[in-house]
């Protein structure tokens, strides 16, 4: 039991983003709903973005604005480039999901399985 | 950099600054704008081109920051001839379609878009810059396929965007362990980093996951099934079509060679790479020949050309890495003509199956002869510009397994391209109507056409003007080689004739069969797994 919790507490946020990766690649691997492999694949985005986040972590680190001495800053690149990383994220099920309306509308279905079959080719 | 004509960053902005400025251009200036704005990016690229392959290569850094902090961009001996390509391709792509219906503000603004993606992921000399344009790159075509929104397209589209989220997820992922593990994301200073490293087997990982998103994005073996959904789609204008062949895929490509120098410190798969390529490329073929919508022939026709190129690339020898970069060029070039001509041919008889089509030499006759340079050039025939860069890709396998495989794909590309020449032939349906006369057409595929025919008479000269080497190509145009094409071809068409013809059950049943998105998921995964395996294990 003290095994376990000793475990559990020397886990990072990174580790929990690596499990989160993988929960949502299987989610995208086994759900049929396409509103759910939507979601899964955002978890997956939202995961890498989290670990980029933490790496080169610093407890104690300040946030990299004007004021701060250089030596407290935490890295700035990696918070620079997730915001990128995050607008793109959202822009992307943005157009998922509306891509998923119109296919919904039009084939009357959100079952990847049904969907294949009454495709017009 | 200093007597470049525009500097790289502006190369990169300059079409999709052209397609919003001309967004506010009344109906009639915009194209001309358009046209200019083009052409001007096609000097700028020949400009680029010529000063890095006669002087040195160009490395800037964006913003004037220093080195590892920069954005960098690079234009060397690789991505410099790839950008003029893009350029060209684009500017004629354009040029061919000025009277096309479909050719509104949205959709030439996100043509140009495309286009400056691609620069960027050329240029880019910076890991997370090119998950950015490949970003964009993946939305403007997401939008490019389903722009009519006829039939299927939609789906198409969804499939392709979900497809290469995944992959992107994974490209995030592997940058991320990149950055932990080295501290920049500049790819030069990456590959110093990496011979650097205490123990190897921490760039396994990363490795793994950069590289299943490339090979997504290069439609290798069991992750192609976005690609002829996405080129072949039904409702996507022809133009798109020939440039996502022509280029786009090609993008991938020039990554997965990019990132392999990258990475090639301590991790070397070009063996995996090689038979992969191989399976691709056989795989590609033989669902190329179960199809019967002419455009599906060319789409998965591309996966197997794609195969060749990675091949080539792969082999380990010199002469075979430059046919291979040259085929990349010769690909572009033939596969876009094919496509340009074949959205020609569909509109003029409005149907897509090559059972219906017939007799293009007689109802088109320009359109005819373009098209047949085209399979010339993409069946390696001698004196086409395909048989120069395989016959350089078979000057570095001699005596291997791969040279009996090379044959075999030989002998499947020019099977697919008896059933799609069938168009060609016969006498057209007496209904048809007159096609419209349209000079840019006309133009544009004749100048395809004459560029394939000589690309095969100067093979030699012209991979060493574009790329620099010196190989003599004499052999591709021997006796030899000669008879051997004229056998395989004979081969070809009685296998056409008393072979494919008579098992249209079994076509039928490889062209319904499809996989539904969970297994794509499931495919990329263990490509994923395989890659770790394959790098963990090969290290030792």
């Amino acid at each position: 039991m003290e095994a376990l919790e000793y475990f559990f507490r020397q886990l990072s946020i990174s580790d929990l983003a690596v499990v989160l990766f993988f929960i949502g690649l299987y989610g995208a691997m086994t759900q049929r709903s396409i509103i759910k492999t939507i979601m899964s694949i955002g978890i997956m985005d939202v995961a890498a973005i989290t670990f980029f986040m933490m790496s080169n972590f610093e407890q104690g680190a300040r946030s990299p604005v004007t004021g701060t001495p250089p030596e407290q800053m935490a890295d700035p690149v990696p918070q620079a480039l997730m915001i990128t990383a995050i607008v793109i994220g959202v822009s992307v099920v943005a157009m998922c999901l509306a891509m998923y309306m119109r296919v919904v509308f039009r084939y009357g279905t959100a079952d990847w399985n049904i969907l294949i079959r009454r495709l017009e080719d | 950099m200093e007597n470049l004509l525009v500097p790289l960053h502006m190369l990169v902005l300059l079409p999709v600054g052209i397609g919003a400025l001309t967004f506010f251009l009344p109906r009639k200036a915009y194209q001309a704008v358009m046209l200019l704005g083009s052409l001007f990016v096609t000097a700028a690229a020949v400009q680029l081109f010529i000063t890095v392959r006669w002087g040195s290569e160009i490395i800037q850094f964006v913003a004037g920051w220093p080195e590892v902090v920069a954005i960098k961009l690079v234009a060397d001996g690789i991505s410099a001839p790839l950008v003029l390509l893009a350029a060209v391709f684009f500017t004629s792509a354009y040029i061919f379609s000025t009277r096309a219906g479909h050719m509104d503000k949205t959709f030439v603004f996100l043509f140009l878009m495309l286009e400056s993606a691609l620069f960027g992921i050329f240029l880019s000399g910076d890991l997370f810059n090119i998950y950015v344009v490949m970003e964009l790159s993946m939305i403007t075509i997401a939008i490019l396929i389903m722009y009519k929104q006829e039939k299927q397209s939609v789906y198409d589209a969804m499939l392709y965007i979900l497809m290469n989220f995944i992959a992107m997820a994974f490209m995030v992922m592997g940058i991320a362990y990149m950055y932990r593990l080295t501290g920049v994301l500049d790819l030069m200073v990456i590959e110093q980093r990496l011979a650097e490293l205490p123990d190897p087997r921490a760039a396994v990982l990363p490795y793994s996951m950069i590289f299943t998103a490339v090979a997504v994005k290069a439609a290798m073996l069991p992750l192609f099934s976005w690609l002829p959904r996405a080129h072949g789609a039904p409702s996507a204008p022809s133009i798109v079509s020939a440039v996502l062949s022509g280029i786009q895929v090609k993008a991938g490509v020039y990554l997965l060679v990019r990132l392999s120098i990258v990475f090639s410190p301590v991790i070397d798969a070009q063996m995996l790479f090689l038979v992969l390529g191989f399976l691709t490329s056989v795989a590609g073929f033989l669902l190329a020949i179960a199809q019967k919508d002419i455009k599906l022939i060319l789409a998965y026709h591309t996966i197997s050309q794609v195969g060749l190129i990675i091949m080539g690339l792969n082999l380990g020898s010199d002469v075979a890495f430059w046919g291979g970069m040259y085929h990349i060029i010769n690909h572009a070039l033939f596969k876009g003509l094919l496509f340009l001509t074949a959205g020609v041919i569909i509109d003029t008889y409005g149907v897509r199956s090559v059972k219906e089509i017939r007799g293009v030499f007689r109802s088109m006759p320009v359109i005819g002869i373009a098209a047949l340079a085209g399979v010339l050039g993409i069946t390696g025939a001698p004196f086409f510009n395909g048989s120069i860069s395989k016959y350089f890709i078979q000057e570095g396998i001699q005596g291997n397994w791969a040279e009996a495989g090379l044959y075999l794909i030989n002998f499947g590309t020019i099977l697919s391209f008896v059933k799609y020449s069938t168009i060609l032939f016969g006498s057209p349906p007496r209904h048809l109507q007159k096609p419209r006369k349209d000079p840019f057409i006309t133009v544009i595929s004749l100048a395809f056409g004459a560029a394939i025919f000589s690309g095969g008479i100067f093979g030699s000269q012209a991979v060493s003007l574009v790329f620099g080497p010196q190989y003599s190509a004499a052999g591709a145009m021997g006796i030899e080689k000669i008879s051997i094409f004229a056998a395989t071809l004979a081969l070809g068409v009685l296998v056409y004739r008393y072979g494919v013809l008579r098992i249209e059950g079994v076509l039928s049943g490889v062209r319904n069969f499809k996989y539904n998105f969970n297994q794509i998921t499931v495919l990329i995964s263990l490509f994923f797994v395989l890659l770790l395996g394959y790098s963990y294990i090969t290290m030792g």
